[in-house]
């Protein structure tokens, strides 16, 4: 998130795009809730279900699955062509915006209209709502992502916000609601196939700066690795290692995976689960380690599997960055209850079973506290410096102290600094960021310009050249206008200090890109989803070539859209969120109130598609999908879908294609509620730049059972 | 959610507070349990659950501390106040002063002390063997998980093992995670943030 949940306080106007907030975000919707009856500020819900945050909308667009960067091109179209759009915005802080006009011409009302099924007039309306109503605020979660275009998506709603102005200012900003409770801490710290942590990549300077960091011999990390090449190769993803065991797709690395460890990850949140499944019967080594037994443990059928309790996160301590970039102590409530050690314990164990102990532990000797200081130590590219444990626990000690709007502290111990210590936090006596590319204040005191990521100076396709740097600055900045940024900042703290001393961004102040020419598509344009129910627009929006050694595994794009696919499966499946459950759900399916509130899985199927299949409400029916996944669930009709789509939630597992393993769980550790898992049924497909999976645009059938 | 607030330990008289420790007074809790519902149907059983009534909810219990911790569930980060007596957790508050929660909680949140109170969790290391789940102990987990890996490893190469780190654990954790598959010598390591 750029800004910040309470900062929500202060938007003119509220636009959701592929989030159930109410559902994911429940507390987070109080602030929202201010703005729409303090601020009368419209709430636009932009979504193909009508879902429960819909039923608190001012504005709901019913929009086909797959289709929202054509939808945004759409409103971008509109704030240019109708003259809407914030042009000192645009002169001073972005570019490509000439390239990027251009190609949103296309979207057209009405050509927007035929691809999303959006009135052509709505889109209009939409985007004069947005163009009347300043700041407002963007917000979206996995129905913009999990698409094969997703990175595309993402940044059409960047370009709508730049077009608005709406960046860098309170009540505006692009604001991802993140799902798992430290998903913006594990990302920052890049539990990831393709980064070290701080998102340095992995480049040879990015692993001799953490090699600094650690204090150990970069040719002895290198020799850790089975050759050069694949220290510097991005490993298998999530959404697809299970292809290392089976290779139904080709893989390019010089061994089949073995073993998979599961460190408190489910497996069913993974797309195709029953390829997943094939692949733990395949492997010569499981091990879980989590509080709840998981749907992986009950999936494995070969003795092959190890199960390690570790403690749930209030048996432990330390810190938990919320999706406003803040960072939270999460003190220890209790000591491990049971046989259970902390994950800090049982990673211990095993790095002094591999031989690494003394370069593992060289700086660390209590934990978790010294972790804290390493890693701030050494993510300076996010300005981690200022995350000294000793002032997470004094905001988390007082949190009382913050106020409401701005979650700036009045007086007491952290006056002036916001809560949590926003990131970039760039020095230990900084403030805090709470808005991202704040122009406003000084950089000392919270304020940002745009990144300058990107060099001084692009010259575009047709010859155009174009400054990369901005035209304004912070107040207090020692060069009035855009600076690239400055050498070596990345890896030098003193680099830093002394751009923070000239009131200036260690990172530049350079312009927000419309025209990003390092992605597949440098302007976000439309492209029908592999498995499309509209054939007649595979040829016009086709999608991208295949991709080979993608992340490890040759990913089909265009050789996966067959048109003709659409016949045996006509419907479009979308899977969510339910407030009760989380993720792959061993939690809270193993939560007893709320196994009671939400028990069962279920998919909801408009009154006109189960009148055509003969399905009441409450009847059993099987989905099929493309793939061979099939599940039996309980048929809920409603109108939250319309005819073309049915919906499942996401976080049930225990049974499979029809079949219960609640006896292969240990004893008496099977959740309190099973079900299928709707992944079995989410089909082939993934973004072409971050390989997430795309669980919201496939297709199934229905057939009673 | 509703302020409907459900305690789930058995009647007791007026003012006593008692705290069952899992460890220590598991076997008598199942005692009472069994004689008041049969134990398939505990789970779903409202027969243990009573209201609290408003003034008793104010009444600490005795020795009580007050813990701030953050919830578990999503990224909102909510506060929490958890009352732990003589190691247990007994009880959970909102945290009206929380500065993004305010006193909010999902139904998730507000069920954040059965993370630790739950019957389901996992006691005690296990393995699959000869189709069934056997106990073992935490030494022999860790010597036979090592050796194998590290035969694969050898075998095979690093690249051979896949480790799928989490969201839901500290950025301490995560980072540790992150630096283990660095220290292994692979990059085959992924989380949740990927999908």
């Amino acid at each position: 998130m750029t800004n910040h949940f309470n900062d929500i306080r202060h938007s003119k106007l509220v636009f959701f795009i592929g989030s159930n907030a109410a559902e994911a975000h429940p507390v987070a919707l109080q602030h929202v809730l201010y703005a729409k009856e303090v601020n009368n500020a419209p709430i636009i819900v932009v979504d193909p279900r009508f879902t429960k945050l819909a039923a608190k909308a001012t504005d709901y667009v019913r929009i086909r699955p797959g289709t929202d960067t054509a939808f945004l091109m759409g409103l971008i179209n509109q704030l240019i062509v109708n003259d809407w759009y914030d042009k000192e915005f645009v002169r001073t802080r972005v570019a490509g915006f000439e390239e990027m006009k251009k190609v949103a011409a296309h979207y057209t009302p009405e050509v927007v209209e035929d691809i999303t099924g959006v009135p052509a007039k709505e889109v209009v309306r939409i985007a004069k709502l947005l163009a009347d109503n300043r700041p407002g605020t963007v917000i979206w979660c996995m129905g913009i992502t999990q698409h094969h275009i997703g990175s595309s998506n993402t940044r059409a709603c960047c370009i709508l916000q730049l077009m608005l102005g709406n960046m860098g200012v309170s009540g505006g900003g692009t604001n991802i609601f993140r799902g798992h409770d430290n998903v913006q801490g594990a990302t920052d710290m890049c539990v990831l196939s393709h980064s070290l942590p701080g998102y340095y990549g992995l480049s040879e300077k990015a692993w001799r700066h953490w090699c600094k960091v650690w204090d150990v011999d970069f040719d002895w990390i290198k020799s850790r690795f089975h050759s050069k090449e694949y220290m510097h190769k991005p490993g298998f993803t999530l959404s697809r290692w299970y292809e290392g065991v089976i290779q139904e797709d080709k893989i390019y690395q010089y061994t089949p995976i073995k073993a998979v460890v599961f460190w408190g990850c489910s497996s069913n949140s993974q797309s195709q689960y029953f390829k997943v499944k094939k692949a733990l019967d395949q492997l010569d080594l499981v091990v879980i380690i989590d509080p709840f037994a998981t749907v992986t443990a009950a999936m494995c059928e070969k003795d092959n599997v190890y199960l390690l309790p570790s403690t749930s996160q209030y048996e432990t301590e330390g810190s938990v960055t919320s999706s406003c970039r803040q960072a939270q102590w999460r003190y220890k409530v209790v000591d491990p209850v049971y046989d259970s050690k902390t994950d800090y314990e049982i990673l211990e164990e095993f790095v002094k079973r591999f031989g690494f102990a003394d370069e593992f532990y060289k700086n660390i000797k209590k934990i978790p506290e010294d972790v804290t200081r390493e890693l701030a130590r050494g993510a300076l590219t996010i300005g981690l410096y200022g995350w000294l444990p000793e002032r997470i626990k004094k905001h988390t000690d007082n949190w009382h102290t913050f106020d409401l709007f701005t979650l700036q502290a009045k007086g007491g111990p952290c006056d002036g600094e916001y809560y949590g210590l926003p990131w970039p936090c760039w020095t230990e006596t900084h403030p805090g960021t709470p808005i991202l590319y704040d122009i406003s204040k000084p950089v000392t005191k919270g304020g940002l310009p745009f990144r300058a990521r990107f060099g001084t100076e692009y010259t575009y396709p047709d010859g155009r050249k174009e400054s990369l740097l901005a035209a304004v600055a912070n107040p207090g900045s020692e060069v009035q206008g855009g600076y690239p940024e400055f050498p070596g900042w990345k890896t030098d703290i003193n680099v830093i200090r002394e751009a923070l001393k000239r009131g200036m961004a260690p990172f530049g102040n350079g312009r927000a890109r419309c025209y990003c020419w390092n992605f597949p598509d440098p302007v976000p344009i439309h492209r029908e989803p592999l498995h499309s129910p509209r054939p007649d627009l595979i040829k016009k929006y086709p999608t991208y070539p295949d991709k080979p050694d993608f992340y490890r595994v040759y990913t089909r794009f265009k050789s996966e859209q067959k048109p003709e696919l659409v016949k045996d499966f006509p419907l479009v499946i979308i899977t969510g969120r339910v407030v009760e459950h989380m993720g792959g759900g061993a939690e809270t399916r193993s939560n007893k109130y709320l196994a009671e509130l939400m028990p069962e899985v279920y998919a909801e199927i408009n009154p006109k598609t189960a009148n055509d299949h003969g399905l009441r409400d409450g009847d059993y029916v099987w989905v099929e999908s493309p793939e061979g996944g099939r599940i039996k669930v309980k048929v809920k009709v409603t109108e939250r879908v319309d005819p073309h789509t049915v919906f499942i939630p996401y976080s049930f597992g225990g049974m499979f294609m029809g079949k219960s393993y609640a006896g292969n769980y240990p004893e008496g550790l099977a959740p309190y509620v099973i079900g299928e898992p709707a992944n079995i049924v989410t089909n082939y497909g993934y973004d072409i730049k971050t390989q997430i999976q795309g669980t919201k645009e496939g297709l199934c059938r229905l057939k009673k059972a | 959610m509703g302020a409907r607030k459900i305690l789930s330990r058995p009647e007791r008289p007026k003012g006593q507070k008692i705290t069952l420790n899992p460890k220590l007074a598991r076997r008598s809790f199942l005692k009472v349990a069994a004689a008041t519902a049969g134990l398939t149907g505990l789970a779903l059983s409202g027969r243990l659950s009573r209201r609290v009534e408003a003034q008793e909810a104010k009444v600490p219990y005795p020795g009580s501390k007050i813990v701030r911790t953050i919830c578990t569930y999503c990224a909102v980060g909510c506060g929490i106040y958890a009352e732990v007596q003589n190691g247990v957790w007994v009880r959970q508050e909102i945290a009206h002063d929380h500065p993004v929660s305010r006193g909010g909680h999902c139904c998730k949140g507000a069920g954040a002390i059965d993370m630790v109170r739950s019957e389901k969790r996992v006691r005690y290391p296990m393995k699959r063997e000869g189709g069934r789940w056997k106990k073992i102990s935490w030494e022999q987990a860790f010597d036979e998980i090592s050796r194998k890996l590290l035969e694969i490893r050898e075998k095979h190469g690093p690249d051979a093992v896949h480790w799928n780190g989490s969201a839901k654990v500290s950025t301490e954790m995560a980072y540790l995670q992150r630096k283990l598959a660095a220290f292994w010598g692979t990059n085959n390591v992924d989380h949740q943030a990927r999908i």
